[in-house]
C-alpha cells in the first residue's frame, strides 16, 4: 500500500523508495514527538558548550603549570607546593550580611583586608625564598588563578546542570553567554603570563602617571598606609601630595586609607582631589583615550571608594577624575602603546587642573589608583 | 573525526625601553626578568658608550600586536 502511495507520480527504484520512507519517518516523528526539535538543539548546543568547557579546562591547566612553576622557582623543596598552591586556589571569602546595610562598608572592609594579609602570609610560607616584592606578584598569580578555576568551574556546573536536567533554556543562556566569557579567560591566561614575569599591566595606568609626574622633581617620600606611598612636593605654589600603590610588587595600596589620613592631616588645606585610572571602554571607542569628570575614579570593592567620597562631602572638597580608556583584557595584559602614550597627556591635564581650580598655597591630593606590577618608585 | 586541540593566542613579550642618563639616547630590547620601569640597569648604551641607563617603559608595540594578527 505504502509502496503505491510512494509511486505515484512515476516509476521509483528501491533506494529512492528507502529515502522517501525514512523522510517520511522523520516528518512523522516531529509530528508525533513535539519536542524532537528541541531535543536535537539542546545536543547540539551541549556539544558546542564541551567544546568551549574543554578549551577553558585547557586554559585553567596552563595558568595553574605557570602558578606552579613560578612557586617551585621560590620555595624550598621540602613543601607540597602543588598542595598548597591548590588549597589557595580553592579558598573563598564570604561577603557581610547585608539585611542590615548600617556599617557594611567598614565589615567588608575588615573581611577584605582579613582575606588580603593571610593570603599574602600564606604565599610568603610556601615561597619563603622569594623578596617581599616578588611576594606580591605571586600573591596577584594566585589571583589569576583563582579567577580562570572559578570560571572554568561555573560554565562547567551549568553544563553539567543543564544536561542532568535537559534544561535547554539554562544552556541556551550559558551559551549565549560563552564569547565574553571565553575572552575574559583568555585575558586572565595572558595576564598569568605578565604576573609570573612581573610585566606592568594596563591597569597600571594610574600608578605610572604619578610616578612619570614626580619623576625628577624634589620630593619627600613616606608610606601613608599598607602598601600605599605618598609624594610631597610643591608645583607651581602648591603642595601636592602625590598617592600610589608602592611598586615595583603588584598592589594597589589602599587608597582610601590614605586619603583619609592625609584630609586629618592635612586639615582644611585640601582643596582638591584627582583621581586617575583606567576605565572600561565601550565596544568601538579608542584605547588610551583620555576622558575627564567628576567623582572618585577606582574600583575594587568599593570601600575606597565610599571612605574618598564620605571624607570629600564632609570637608567639602571638589572631586575630580580621569579616565584612561581600556577594555578588559587590555586592563589585565601587558600595557600596550596606545595606553603608555596616554601618559604624558594626563600629566599636561593635571597641571591644567591643579593652575586653574586651586590658589597658590593650597594642597591638592592627585591619587594614581591601579596595580603598581612592574611600575617602580622615583 | 578526533576533536580538534583548541587553539590558544601566543603571548607577546612586551619590548623594554631604557634611556642613557649620559647622553638621553633611547634604546629598546625585548623584556628581560627583573626589569621594572624606573630601574636604572648597568647597560651599554649603543651611541655613547655609557653603561647606565634607566628603564622609561616596559610595553608592547602597536607593531607587535600587528605581526600577530598577520
Amino acid at each position: 500500500m505504502v509502496f503505491d502511495i510512494l509511486q505515484i507520480g512515476g516509476q521509483q527504484d528501491i533506494l529512492s523508495t528507502l529515502v522517501s520512507l525514512i523522510w517520511l519517518l522523520l516528518l512523522l516523528s516531529f509530528f508525533l514527538y513535539p519536542g524532537f526539535s528541541q531535543r536535537i538543539q539542546l545536543s547540539y548546543i551541549l556539544r558546542d558548550l564541551e567544546r568551549k568547557l574543554n578549551k577553558l579546562r585547557i586554559i585553567d591547566d596552563d595558568v595553574k603549570d605557570r602558578t606552579l612553576k613560578a612557586f617551585q622557582e621560590h620555595s624550598e623543596p621540602n613543601i607540597d607546593v602543588k598542595n598548597e598552591l591548590e588549597r589557595l586556589v580553592d579558598s573563598f571569602i564570604i561577603s557581610p550580611e547585608s539585611m542590615d546595610p548600617y556599617g557594611i562598608v567598614y565589615k567588608l572592609e575588615h573581611i577584605v583586608n582579613t582575606w588580603e594579609d593571610r593570603f599574602e602570609e600564606d604565599v610568603a610560607r610556601i615561597c619563603s625564598k622569594a623578596d617581599p616584592v616578588k611576594v606580591k606578584t605571586l600573591t596577584n598569580l594566585v589571583e589569576v588563578s583563582r579567577g580562570v578555576h572559578f570560571i572554568y568551574r561555573y560554565v562547567r556546573h551549568y553544563y553539567l546542570l543543564g544536561k542532568r536536567t535537559q534544561n535547554i533554556y539554562l544552556v541556551l543562556q550559558m551559551q549565549m553567554l560563552m564569547p565574553q566569557i571565553m575572552e575574559i579567560a583568555e585575558a586572565y591566561r595572558q595576564a598569568s603570563y605578565a604576573f609570573a614575569q612581573a610585566q606592568p599591566i594596563g591597569d597600571g595606568i594610574g600608578a605610572l602617571v604619578v610616578a612619570k609626574l614626580v619623576h625628577g622633581l624634589e620630593k619627600k617620600t613616606y608610606e601613608i598606609a599598607k602598601d600605599t606611598i605618598v609624594h610631597e612636593l610643591e608645583l607651581d605654589g602648591r603642595k601636592l601630595l602625590i598617592l600610589r600603590a608602592s611598586g615595583p610588587g603588584g598592589t594597589v595600596g589602599r587608597p582610601g586609607e590614605g586619603i583619609v589620613k592625609l584630609i586629618e592631616s592635612e586639615g582644611d588645606r585640601v582643596k582638591l582631589i584627582i583621581t586617575i585610572d583606567a576605565g572600561l571602554k565601550l565596544e568601538g571607542e579608542e584605547s588610551g583615550k583620555v576622558v575627564e569628570g567628576v567623582g572618585v575614579a577606582i574600583g575594587g570593592t568599593g570601600v575606597d571608594k565610599f571612605k574618598i567620597e564620605e571624607i570629600a562631602k564632609a570637608k567639602r572638597i571638589p572631586l575630580y577624575a580621569i579616565v584612561i580608556y581600556e577594555s578588559i583584557t587590555e586592563a589585565i595584559t601587558p600595557m600596550r602603546e596606545s595606553i603608555v602614550k596616554a601618559a604624558d597627556k594626563i600629566i599636561e591635564k593635571v597641571k591644567q587642573l591643579v593652575n586653574e581650580k586651586v590658589e597658590k598655597g593650597a594642597t591638592i591630593i592627585i591619587a594614581g589608583i591601579g596595580n603598581s606590577v612592574g611600575i617602580g618608585v622615583t | 573525526m578526533f576533536p580538534q586541540k583548541p587553539q590558544l593566542n601566543r603571548f607577546i613579550q612586551p619590548l623594554t625601553h631604557l634611556t642613557c642618563f649620559s647622553c638621553n639616547t633611547e634604546n629598546s630590547r625585548p623584556f628581560k626578568d627583573g626589569d621594572y620601569v624606573f630601574k636604572e640597569v648597568e647597560e651599554k648604551c649603543p651611541k655613547c658608550g655609557s653603561t647606565k641607563m634607566l628603564i622609561t617603559g616596559i610595553y608592547i608595540e602597536e607593531r607587535q600586536l600587528k605581526e600577530r594578527e598577520r
